[in-house]
């Protein structure tokens, strides 16, 4: 017969507005039997309580809309970047302010590697640390005879030290796009874009795709869920060959395993009805903690990379537009085929010109095929107003806001990419929540770190590294940014019948937190501590 | 010269411009070599069947030696798997996809060490060509496909409009030729294997060959400078220099690229050239060359 445990906890924040906090859960079978107080399973027979989370505070378990798994995998390699991060160990890797801390950081790192691996780094951003250029002669202090690659946040460009160039066999000689010569006719080490990076690439065996898949990085994505509260997490652009889903399968099957991933399918290669195709047949493979059967459209690439397609006036400083990285068209026949087959879809649109042409193809295609309950969803939305808003509630489609921008990238964007104006009302929370569509706001870890409390924190503040007020108007509240990390996030992906909520029906799956969010001062939402996660009724603790 | 290096050539062009229709043929026409095709999509590739070997998920083989494979979700992964091949391709044609700049995937040839730049071919559909040009969405990416582009294919006409052949080499100075010649082939392995490396290039009527032999000696700064300054219809050259220092250089041209790279020193200075019949002028040659080697000597 199945057992009834009640968690005690200092209060649960439920989110559900019919009774919006308690202090005892009733969980059976993984699911929520009772809320309420210590008597709330009574109606239920016997049950036995624990005591263990009775200083903490539960949420429900928190949904993370637009992750990736490779903010699992990266952990493979050192961390190089300007702000702090948590390891999936828990260790903390401090930000380095500077190029001297990068190099003193890593040679530490390189004292621990064994002989014959590269010494290969990530995260580090050169926009942070304008005064001086990351080179070769710094990297070659950390080592002359072994392989270093850095690679930068955007994955774009990396720099090198001596022997790396060696391998690629690139002399001052080389005249290759991309490979950086400096002004006294050395190469610097630094490497712009794929092509120039590739000969590196392939001789240290860099392979993020083949990394992410392994077994182990996805036991760390669970593990750096865990630390960020997270029980339901997306990986938004999977790529899910057959051999992939089994390793999926059997991970997230295991009962330990502590995270719900929802896989989304990569539409880029091949025909719409084929892409529909794979994921119906991916849909009809799900299990609890493995959700299949959506797809990702990419269209345009990123603001801070000047690649995001906007409307005019386009890019301060008369930067030339972006690029699409599916054509228009394209756009429109992967809509209308998704559409009429019933697969529901994430749209990656960065600029404004990219979320009009998205929402284009999703109006011809809905009139075209009538499907009520798509809940597509429009991925990013950093320069939605509030016309394509109300586009998208008319039409029923979802928007999740890339909030994390605002602080990471805010300041940048009003003095370098798209000015004032547009900046101060980019990553529109207010905007989207006052014109009625569902919406929720996510990290794109592990572009930036994986933390629905950080990111509700952004959304609520809007503060930028400098600290200024990004754009007051488009603040939300404390309460309505708990609802897109949690119902918000699982209404995008179908999945609030399930989860979201400390409800009687639903799974058990809790966020435990040693404060409560919504006592803390606004300011202070980021630095609410996670304790760990309770999934489907069982505890993992950090 | 055993340059054992890997030629990839890319085929660029904007959806349904005919990228797919060009490999099918490519594939298929008997010229004798291993090219190894990777392709976006296999929806669309065709082999007659008695000229198929072996099929599965992700990859056809054909009888004439011929591989026709997809690239999956990372272009340079596959790139590096097809240079992991025992026994490597004689080629690599890999087919952008309809929105890709050509120039970002060809510089790989450029940048790895085992592998050569083979040129760039973009296909253009000659009926689209104006609507996707004026297109304020597309147009821009379309341009740069075709400015990067080493030789230009018109595809879906016979005969290249004289307004349209004038658009496009505003564009980018290089040949234009259509798809629908039955040369389209000698044509192609031209501008990646250059003259005299394969059955078809000699005295091929498609083709104008020019070459030198001498006793002068080169500087590879200057060599440089004087290979940019050749008729632009002059797309191939490739030979080997007598250096001034006793040390020799091999020049190796493919339209928009020059690579020049230390050998050692030849008896002789060699050099060919190949271009297109019809455009390059076998006399324009030999006046560039005669008022650089009298320059240089």
């Amino acid at each position: 017969m199945s057992t009834t445990r009640v968690f005690q906890a200092k209060k649960i924040i439920t989110m559900d507005p019919n009774q919006p906090e308690a202090t005892h859960v009733a969980v059976r079978d993984g699911k929520i039997l009772a809320v309420g107080g210590p008597g709330c399973a009574a109606p239920w027979g016997e049950f036995t309580t624990d005591d263990s989370l009775a200083d903490a505070v539960l949420m429900p378990g928190l949904v993370e809309g637009h992750a990736h798994l490779m903010a699992g995998a990266m952990w493979t390699y050192a961390y190089a970047g300007y702000h702090d991060r948590t390891d999936p160990q828990g260790k903390l890797w401090k930000g380095k302010r500077d190029i001297e801390t990068v190099i003193a950081d890593l040679q530490a790192y390189e004292a621990e590697l064994p002989e014959d691996s590269p010494l290969i780094a990530w995260g580090f951003d050169p926009i942070f640390l304008p005064t001086e250029r990351l080179s070769r002669a710094h990297l070659d202090r950390i080592s002359t005879t072994r392989p270093i690659a850095v690679i930068f946040s955007n994955f774009h460009l990396m720099c090198v030290n001596s022997k790396a160039l060696e391998l690629a066999q690139y002399s001052p000689a080389t005249n290759v796009p991309g490979v950086v010569v400096g002004d006294d006719g050395s190469l610097t080490g630094e490497l712009q874009e794929m092509a120039a990076m590739f000969p590196v690439m392939r001789r240290l065996g860099i392979d993020f795709r083949t990394l992410a898949q392994r077994e182990p990085s996805i036991r760390t994505y669970g593990e750096v869920a865990k630390r960020a509260g997270v029980t339901t997490i997306t990986d938004l652009f999977s790529t899910m060959e057959d051999s992939d889903l089994d390793t999926m399968l059997r991970v997230t099957g295991e009962e330990d395993f502590p995270l719900r991933i929802v896989p989304v399918l990569g539409a880029v290669a091949g025909q719409p009805e084929e892409i529909a195709a794979r994921a119906k047949m991916l849909a009809g493979k799900s299990t609890d903690k493995l959700r299949l059967g959506a797809v990702k459209l990419m269209t345009d690439g990123s603001i801070q990379g000047w690649t995001a397609r906007v409307k005019w006036p386009g890019y301060v400083g008369g930067h030339p537009n972006g690029i699409w990285n599916t054509a228009p068209e394209q756009i429109f026949a992967l809509c209308e085929v998704m559409q009429r087959e019933g697969v529901q879809m994430h749209i990656h649109v960065n600029g404004d010109e990219a979320s009009e042409v998205s929402l284009d193809a999703l109006e011809a295609a809905i009139r075209k095929h009538p499907w009520q309950g798509h809940r597509h969803v429009l991925q990013h939305c950093q320069m939605m107003g509030v016309d394509q808003f109300r586009r998208s509630a008319d039409l029923g489609v979802c928007v999740n806001i890339f909030a994390n921008h605002i602080w990471y990238f805010g300041d940048q964007h009003a003095a370098l990419t798209i000015g004032e104006e547009r900046a101060s009302r980019m990553d529109a929370c207010r905007g989207a929540l006052d014109n009625g569509v569902a919406m929720t706001i996510h990290s794109d870890a592990p572009v930036t770190p994986l933390g629905p409390l950080f990111t509700a924190w952004c959304a609520v503040n809007r503060q930028t590294m400098t600290g200024r007020t990004l754009g007051p108007t488009q603040r939300i509240s404390v309460h309505e940014a708990l609802h897109a990390i949690t119902l918000g996030a699982a209404y995008t992906l179908k999945l609030d019948a399930e989860i979201g909520s400390v409800e009687v029906g639903k799974r058990a799956d809790f966020a435990v937190l040693g404060e409560d969010p919504t006592t803390v001062a606004p300011e202070a939402l980021r630095d609410v501590p996670v304790l760990g996660t309770v999934m489907g009724g069982k505890v993992h603790l950090l | 010269m055993n340059d054992t290096r890997l030629p990839m050539t890319v085929i660029g062009g904007y959806l349904g411009a005919g990228k797919t229709t060009l490999i099918n043929r490519l594939l298929q026409a008997p010229h004798g070599l291993r090219l190894m095709v990777m392709v976006n999509d296999f929806g669309a590739i065709n082999i007659d069947a008695d000229l198929l070997q072996s099929a599965d998920e992700d990859t056809l083989t054909l009888t004439n030696g011929c591989v026709c494979c997809t690239m999956g979700a990372d272009l340079f992964l596959a790139m590096g798997r097809v240079l992991d091949r025992e026994p490597r391709p004689d080629h690599l044609l890999i087919e952008a996809s309809g929105v890709a700049d050509p120039q970002k995937i060809a510089n790989a040839a450029l940048a790895e060490p085992d592998m050569r730049y083979g040129g760039i071919v973009t296909v253009v559909d000659a009926r689209e060509f104006d609507a996707l040009n004026t297109d304020p969405l597309i147009g821009p990416q379309i341009r740069d496909q075709i400015s990067c582009a080493d030789l230009i294919t018109l595809s879906k006409t016979d005969q290249p409009d004289p307004a349209l052949a004038e658009t496009l080499q505003a564009l980018s100075p290089a040949p234009v030729v259509t798809t629908d010649g039955a040369d389209l082939f000698d044509r192609l392995l031209m501008l990646v294997d250059g003259p005299g490396t394969h059955s078809a290039g000699h005295a091929h009527p498609a083709y104008v060959n020019w070459s030198y032999e001498g006793p002068e000696t080169f500087q590879p700064r200057a060599l440089r400078d004087l290979l940019a300054a050749r008729p632009g219809d002059l797309i191939r050259v490739k030979g080997q220099l007598r250096g001034t220092q006793g040390q020799g250089w091999t020049v190796q041209v493919v339209g928009s690229q020059i690579e020049i790279t230390p050998c050692p020193q030849p008896d002789q200075s060699r050099l060919i050239g190949i271009g297109l019949a019809g455009r390059l002028d076998r006399a324009q040659a030999e006046s560039w060359w005669s008022s650089v080697t009298s320059e240089v000597v």
